[in-house]
């Protein structure tokens, strides 16, 4: 029957349906291209779906027609069907990638098969296994062209499932540094205690630009990331964020309120056996080897 | 009452009272109030004995009597261990009211607290006769009445004049009693300086230190501090006038908030006494930025008068002790634990998963520092149950951690009483073990100063002294610096205990 259509025909529809990346009905069609005959119309559309270059979507009780991404619709050539249903379903996972435990139970296929099956289509190169940053031994599983997705590589602050420490201090170093100087360019031009404040307050947006223009990341950061690492800043105790009238943050280096407290700068303050620290026993004011070390 | 506390005020009264006064604090810290036949039973000392020690301890106002309950001819005495703890207090006393009075103050200060409550003429006397005669005798008086008026000494409640003798007294005073001036007659007192004897006309009324109002400058002071290390010196000041205005009309203890201040009265205080011009300028940008400081110095409450503010000394505790206990964190387990406990602490409740998220803390890392903070007790698990599963599959809870601050500072309360009993203990230690050198370099030392008054030869003054050989002179010096270093270390962990005690003032109800 589908050899019955003409391809001009079929180029016709594949046009039609193009023109509308959001998709289009049946009745769309028939207004569009109105000469076709009702069997003409169903013979190309299958065809088109046959040959994976449309998608059937459903809106309410109505089917729309919609012209696959190009990018997506590398589907595999050559492909059995059991590959074409496993690459679909990882399609479906998009950049979060999907679990191959997921996979088995929505394709129904068994362990073994399953197995094969994901070693072909990472051969081929056209899928490629991820390791998640959450759960080490979890592999997920994603088409080949794909950026897994920040939940999955945790973003710019991990390299190969590490966590980068260095560098977030680094970072972290770098903002604090910003605000003090923010602060000390405003502490400097006296204009007023409310103004000063105002002027050493920072945007994400100003510590953005410093640190872009500063160059010590490699991987381009964005103001979401920054504002991590100004808050951990905050969590210093070295800054405080404070909410604008419209609801957007600013960021400020302060200075802690106290002094060291006395009680730290004794032995006893830091000792890390003082629980066990009484007037008999292994540990007492007259052994300690702490304060003995300290008052010589 | 921690266990802590007990032994420190132990070896606190040891040190000053000896060993027969230490013996019967036990007892009353131990068992809260006795009477005296208990007490004598129970010490194993004479009647007199215990007597002795009781009377000298009330005369310091470290232990109070009243009847008992069952007989009201017994009394029954119990020790005041907030009391017992201040003595460790006093240099700091001594030192401020040097930096306040001068060396008249300093000495005047000294002798009240040595001798615990007395007769003002009988303090000046003494302070006059064993200094080195600088000051004239008006000048004792005249600070000792400034100091009356200016409320750091407090006249001491007597028993109450009753016809019929009775067996307990009742001490008693009149609120508008308590610091007015003594009558001191300079005349007499050249008098008795002299020798003769006549009747001071004061003779009947007892002083001492009024701990109150030290504590308030204490107070004040670590507040100002911290406003000056935030805002800066002008901001200090600024908040300083603030407190003036506020003591104007509100009880230096009422807790949590004080009676409004409005920015007039704070701007005429300013203008009237203050010279700083950058502060008179830009008051009301001043006062805006501490009010609108997260800590929280003042609020605003009104419009009235420019603008109506009221001081919150409890929330500014609250925070203040967090400060410290975020320090203490720091110095102990480093800067990224005290992250971690700030993340949780602005998170109230938060999970493992997302405390490393949000402290940007590797994950190995971030659970190794919250289960120590977690051992150490500085922050606690809040353990919630999913309802269901009845037995099937692994029970799913999820384990929050949370901090409970109260529970914190009553800790690091602990941790600085045994920090404190250290410092005594090792101190007195070190005094024990070169007893025989200490005494005998005392020994020398006033051998020498006789034999200088004596006016005999250097050489010879040389040779006596040459008795303490070089080595024993190197240990003397040892262990002096190490006394040295243990007590300003006891002033130090007092700083912190006392910050603490202070918001737990400001937390009881």
């Amino acid at each position: 029957m589908a050899a019955a259509v003409p391809d001009e025909v079929v180029h016709q529809l594949l046009a039609v349906i193009q023109a509308n990346p959001a998709g289009v009905s049946n009745e769309h069609i028939v207004k569009q291209l109105p000469e076709l005959s009702g069997e003409q119309r169903v013979g190309a559309l299958n065809k088109l779906l046959q040959q994976g270059m449309l998608d059937l979507l459903r809106k309410g009780e109505v089917l729309f027609y919609r012209v696959k991404d190009p990018k997506k619709s590398t589907a595999p050539k050559g492909a059995d069907n059991e590959e074409k249903i496993v690459y679909n379903i990882i399609e479906e996972g998009g950049n979060k990638g999907i679990w191959i435990r997921d996979i088995r139970l929505k394709s129904n296929l068994n362990m073994t098969q399953l197995n094969k099956i994901l070693k072909n289509l990472e051969n081929k190169k056209l899928i490629k296994a991820v390791k998640s940053v959450n759960a080490s031994k979890k592999k997920v599983y994603m088409l080949y062209n794909l950026d897994p997705d920040r939940s999955i590589t945790g973003g710019a602050w991990y390299q190969d499932q590490d966590f980068e420490s260095e560098f977030v201090d680094v970072l972290n170093q770098q903002c604090l540094r910003f605000l003090q100087m923010r602060r000390d360019a405003a502490k400097e031009k006296r204009d007023g205690p409310l103004l000063t404040k105002q002027m050493s307050c920072c945007s994400v947006k100003d510590v953005h630009k410093f640190i872009s223009e500063l160059g010590i990341s490699k991987v381009s950061l964005d103001e979401d990331d920054l504002e991590t690492i100004l808050k951990t800043v905050v969590f210093d105790g070295k800054a405080e964020r404070i909410m604008l009238a419209n609801g957007s943050y600013v960021y400020r280096a302060v200075e802690q309120p106290l002094p060291p407290p006395g009680i730290v700068r004794t032995p006893c303050g830091i000792c890390p056996v003082i629980k066990n620290c009484s007037t008999c026993g292994q540990v007492t004011p007259i052994v300690c080897q702490y304060l003995k070390d300290w008052l010589d | 009452m921690s266990i802590q506390c007990g032994e420190l005020c132990a070896v606190i009264i040891k040190q000053y009272f000896g060993e027969n006064a230490q013996k019967v604090a036990d007892l009353l810290f131990s068992s809260g109030s006795r009477n005296l036949s208990s007490l004598v039973k129970a010490t194993n000392l004479t009647k007199a004995q215990v007597s002795m020690v009781l009377a000298v301890l009330i005369k310091f106002q470290l232990v109070t009597f009243e009847p008992s309950f069952s007989n009201e001819n017994i009394p029954e005495y119990s020790i005041k261990k907030e009391a017992v703890l201040q003595m460790l207090r006093y240099p700091r006393y001594v030192h401020l009211m040097h930096t306040k009075y001068g060396t008249v103050g300093s000495t005047l200060t000294e002798e009240l607290l040595r001798s615990g409550s007395q007769t003002a003429s009988q303090v000046i006397l003494k302070c006059f006769s064993s200094a080195e005669n600088k000051d004239t005798m008006a000048a004792y008086r005249d600070t000792f009445v400034q100091m009356v008026r200016d409320n750091y000494l407090i006249r001491c409640p007597m028993p109450r004049i009753t016809e019929s003798p009775v067996i307990i007294p009742v001490l008693e005073i009149e609120q508008h009693l308590l610091f007015r001036p003594p009558d001191l007659d300079l005349g007499k007192l050249q008098k008795l300086q002299s020798g003769a004897t006549t009747e001071v006309p004061d003779g009947d009324s007892y002083w001492r230190v009024n701990f109150d109002r030290l504590h308030q400058d204490f107070r004040d002071n670590i507040m100002t501090t911290a406003v000056e290390r935030k805002m800066g010196a002008s901001a200090a000041e600024c908040f300083k006038y603030i407190l003036q205005q506020m003591y104007e009309k509100t009880d230096a203890w009422q807790k949590d908030y004080s009676n409004p201040i409005t920015f007039i009265e704070v701007k005429q205080a300013i203008e009237k006494k203050s010279n700083n011009l950058e502060l008179m300028k830009n008051l009301d940008q001043y006062i805006t930025l501490i009010a609108e400081d997260n800590i929280g110095f003042i609020r605003k409450i009104g419009e009235t008068g420019g603008g109506q503010y009221v001081v919150e000394m409890k929330k500014v505790f609250d925070e203040l002790s967090q400060v410290c206990t975020e320090n203490i964190i720091t110095e102990k387990f480093g800067s990224k634990a005290s992250r971690i406990f700030r993340v949780i602490r602005s998170k109230r409740f938060i999970e493992q998963e997302d405390i490393q998220k949000e402290a940007m803390v590797p994950s190995k890392e971030a659970k190794l520092l919250t289960y120590k903070l977690f051992e150490e007790q500085f922050i606690q698990i809040k353990t919630i149950r999913k309802a269901g599963g009845g037995g099937s599959g692994p029970a799913k809870s999820f384990f929050l951690f949370t901090i409970n601050e109260k529970q914190i500072v009553r800790m690091l309360l602990d941790m600085s009483y045994k920090a404190l009993f250290n410092a005594i203990s090792r101190s007195s230690y070190e005094k024990r073990d070169n007893k025989r050198l200490i005494d005998k370099s005392q020994k020398l030392d006033s051998i020498v100063e006789a034999m200088k008054e004596r006016g005999e030869s250097e050489e010879y003054i040389a040779e006596i002294l040459e008795t303490l050989t070089p080595p024993e002179r190197e240990v003397l010096e040892k262990v002096k610096a190490r006394i040295k270093t243990l007590s300003s270390a006891e002033l130090a962990i007092d700083d912190t205990l006392f910050l603490f005690q202070m918001h737990q003032y400001y937390n009881s109800s």
